[in-house]
C-alpha cells in the first residue's frame, strides 16, 4: 500500500523543484513571458494540490504505525507547497504593485515616518521589557544562591544534631547495661541480708534456748 | 535583692564557721559544702557575679576534699560562667581548672566542650593567638571522642584565624582536609565547595601561581562537580588575572562574584591582601623598566 504513496510522493517532489526552479526564473522574466509562466506555475501548484491530497486519503488508509511518519511527512510537503504558493503571490504581487510603487511612495513617505517612529517606539519599550526582566533574573539568581548557602548551614546542623543522637543513643545504651548490672548487684545485697537476719535470729534463739535449758537445770538441782 | 544578698552572707558565714570549727562525724565538709551552694545561689539572684564566682571556687575546694571531682569540675564551671560576665581572664583560669579536672576523671568530651568555650571568650575578647590554640586543643580532644562534626567546626575556625595571622599553609591544610572528609558524607558533600573557595583564597594570599594551578587540579580531582561551580570560574580568572598583573580584570571578576553572594569579611580581607600584593608587584614592574 504505501508504495502508492511513495509513487506519489516521489512525483510530488519533482514537480516541488520544478515549480521552485521556475519561480526563482520568473522574477528575472517580464512582461508576457511573466505572465505565461506565472500560469504555468499555477497550474503546477494545482496539481501539487492534488497529489498531496491523494497522499493524505493513502496515508489514513494505512496502519497506525505508518501513519504516523507518512502523516508527519505529508505535513513538511504542505508547509512547503504553502511557502511556494506564497512566493509565487509574492512575485505576482511584485509585479502589478511595481509600476504604481513609485507613485505610492511619493504620498506614503510621510505615513511611513510616522509608522517607523511607532515601531521605534515599540522596540524601546520592548528592549525595556527585557532589560527589567534581565534584572528581575538576576535577582532571582541571587535569591536562589543564598537559599542555597542556607540550605547548607542547616545541613551541617543536621549533620551535628545526628552526631549528637547518635552519641546520645550509645550512652543511654551504657547506661541501661549499667542499671541492669546495678539491678543484680542489688538483688544480691538483699538476699546477703536476709541471709544474715536469719543467721543471727537463729543464733539468738539457740542462745536464748541454750540459756533457759541450763537456768532449768541450775534452778532443778 | 537586699534580702537576697543577706541571706547569701548568712550562709557564707555560717559554712566558713563550718569549716573552721570541728564537725560530728566528720560530716563538716559535706554540710559546708551544701550552705556554699546556697549562698552562691542567693549570690547569683543577687546579681553580684563576683562574689557568686569566688563562693563557687570555694565550694570546689571543698568538694576536692570530699574526693568528688565531677561535682568539682562543675563547681568550677558554674564559677567560670559567673565570672564570664565581669571579669575575663578569671572565668579563663577557672575553665582551665575544670578541663583539668575533667580530664583527670576522664570525662574528655566535657572538657573538650569547655576547651571550646574557653576559645570563644579569647574569641570575643579579640586575643586571635590564645584563640588559635584553644580551638586547636579542642579539635583535637573533640577527634579522640570521635566527634567529627564539632572537631571540624574547631578546625574550622582555627583555620580562619590562622589564615588571618598569615600562617596560610596551615589553613590551606586543614580546609582541604575537612572538604576530603565532607565529600563522603551525604548532607555535608554540598560544604565543599564553600571549603575548597576558602582553601584556594588562601592559596592566592600565598602568592605561589604555579602552585595554584597545581591546587585547582587537585580540587578537580577531588570533587569533579567542581569545576562547574561559579566559585571555581572565579579562582581561575583571579589565577588568570594575577599571572597578568592585570588589577582592573581582578576587580572586575570579584565584583561580578560580589554581585551574586556577597563575600564575608573573612574573604575580603584576605582578597584585598592578594590585590596589594598585585599591585605592589605591578608597581615593581614599572619601576624596573
Amino acid at each position: 500500500m504505501s508504495e502508492v504513496f511513495e509513487g506519489y510522493e516521489r512525483q510530488y517532489c519533482e514537480l516541488s523543484s520544478n515549480l521552485s526552479r521556475q519561480c526563482t526564473a520568473v522574477s528575472t522574466l517580464d512582461g508576457e513571458q511573466k505572465k505565461q509562466k506565472l500560469s504555468d506555475i499555477k497550474a503546477g501548484l494545482d496539481d501539487a494540490d492534488t497529489l498531496i491530497r491523494k497522499m493524505d486519503l493513502e496515508a489514513r488508509s494505512l496502519q497506525p504505525s505508518m501513519k504516523a511518519t507518512l502523516l508527519a511527512k505529508l505535513r513538511e510537503y504542505k508547509t512547503d507547497l504553502n511557502n511556494l504558493k506564497t512566493e509565487v503571490k509574492r512575485v505576482t504581487s511584485a509585479n502589478v504593485s511595481f509600476a504604481v510603487r513609485d507613485e505610492l511612495l511619493e504620498s506614503g513617505s510621510a505615513d511611513t515616518l510616522a509608522l517607523s517612529n511607532d515601531q521605534k517606539g515599540r522596540l524601546l519599550m520592548s528592549t525595556e521589557r527585557l532589560n527589567q526582566s534581565t534584572d528581575r533574573i538576576k535577582d532571582s539568581r541571587k535569591t536562589m544562591l543564598e537559599t542555597e548557602e542556607l540550605g547548607v548551614s542547616i545541613l551541617q546542623d543536621l549533620h551535628q544534631q545526628r552526631q549528637s543522637l547518635l552519641h546520645a543513643h550509645k550512652t543511654l545504651h551504657g547506661v541501661d547495661d549499667n542499671i541492669s548490672k546495678s539491678k543484680k548487684i542489688l538483688s544480691a545485697m538483699s538476699r546477703r541480708i536476709n541471709r544474715n537476719k536469719w543467721i543471727i535470729s537463729s543464733i539468738l534463739t539457740a542462745m536464748v534456748l541454750a540459756i533457759i535449758i541450763i537456768l532449768y537445770f541450775k534452778l532443778t538441782r | 535583692m537586699g534580702d537576697h544578698l543577706a541571706r547569701a552572707q548568712d550562709f557564707e558565714n555560717r559554712a566558713e564557721k563550718k569549716l573552721s570549727g570541728w564537725g560530728l562525724f566528720g560530716s563538716k565538709f559535706e554540710d559546708a559544702a551544701d550552705l556554699f551552694d546556697k549562698s552562691a545561689n542567693s549570690f547569683k539572684l543577687a546579681k553580684s557575679w563576683d562574689k557568686a564566682g569566688s563562693t563557687y571556687i570555694k565550694l570546689a575546694s571543698c568538694h576536692l576534699k570530699l574526693e568528688s571531682k565531677h561535682e568539682a569540675a562543675q563547681a568550677y564551671v558554674d564559677a567560670a560562667h559567673c565570672y564570664k560576665k565581669t571579669n575575663i581572664n578569671e572565668a579563663v583560669s577557672c575553665l582551665d581548672n575544670a578541663v583539668n579536672t575533667f580530664c583527670e576523671i576522664g570525662r574528655l568530651s566535657m572538657a573538650a566542650r569547655y576547651l571550646k568555650e574557653i576559645a570563644d571568650l579569647y574569641e570575643s575578647e579579640q586575643n586571635v593567638e590564645q584563640a588559635v590554640v584553644y580551638f586547636e586543643k579542642a579539635a583535637d580532644f573533640y577527634e579522640n571522642e570521635e566527634v567529627n562534626t564539632s572537631a571540624n567546626q574547631c578546625k574550622q575556625k582555627v583555620a580562619q584565624y590562622s589564615a588571618q595571622l598569615e600562617q596560610y599553609q596551615r589553613s590551606i591544610e586543614i580546609y582541604e582536609e575537612i572538604a576530603r572528609q565532607s565529600l563522603n558524607n551525604n548532607l555535608l558533600k554540598y560544604g565543599v565547595k564553600g571549603h575548597l573557595l576558602n582553601a584556594g583564597i588562601c592559596q592566592l594570599c600565598k602568592g605561589d601561581v604555579i602552585a595554584i594551578t597545581n591546587a585547582l587540579e587537585r580540587y578537580q580531582d577531588l570533587d569533579p562537580t567542581f569545576s562547574g561551580t561559579r566559585e571555581y570560574r572565579l579562582l581561575a580568572d583571579i589565577a588568570a588575572a594575577i599571572d597578568e598583573e592585570d588589577v582592573g580584570k581582578f576587580t572586575e571578576v570579584i565584583k561580578e562574584f560580589d554581585s551574586m553572594t556577597p563575600l564575608d569579611s573573612w574573604k575580603t580581607t584576605l582578597l584585598l591582601r592578594v590585590k596589594e600584593k598585585l599591585k605592589a608587584k605591578e608597581l615593581e614592574e614599572d619601576d624596573l623598566t
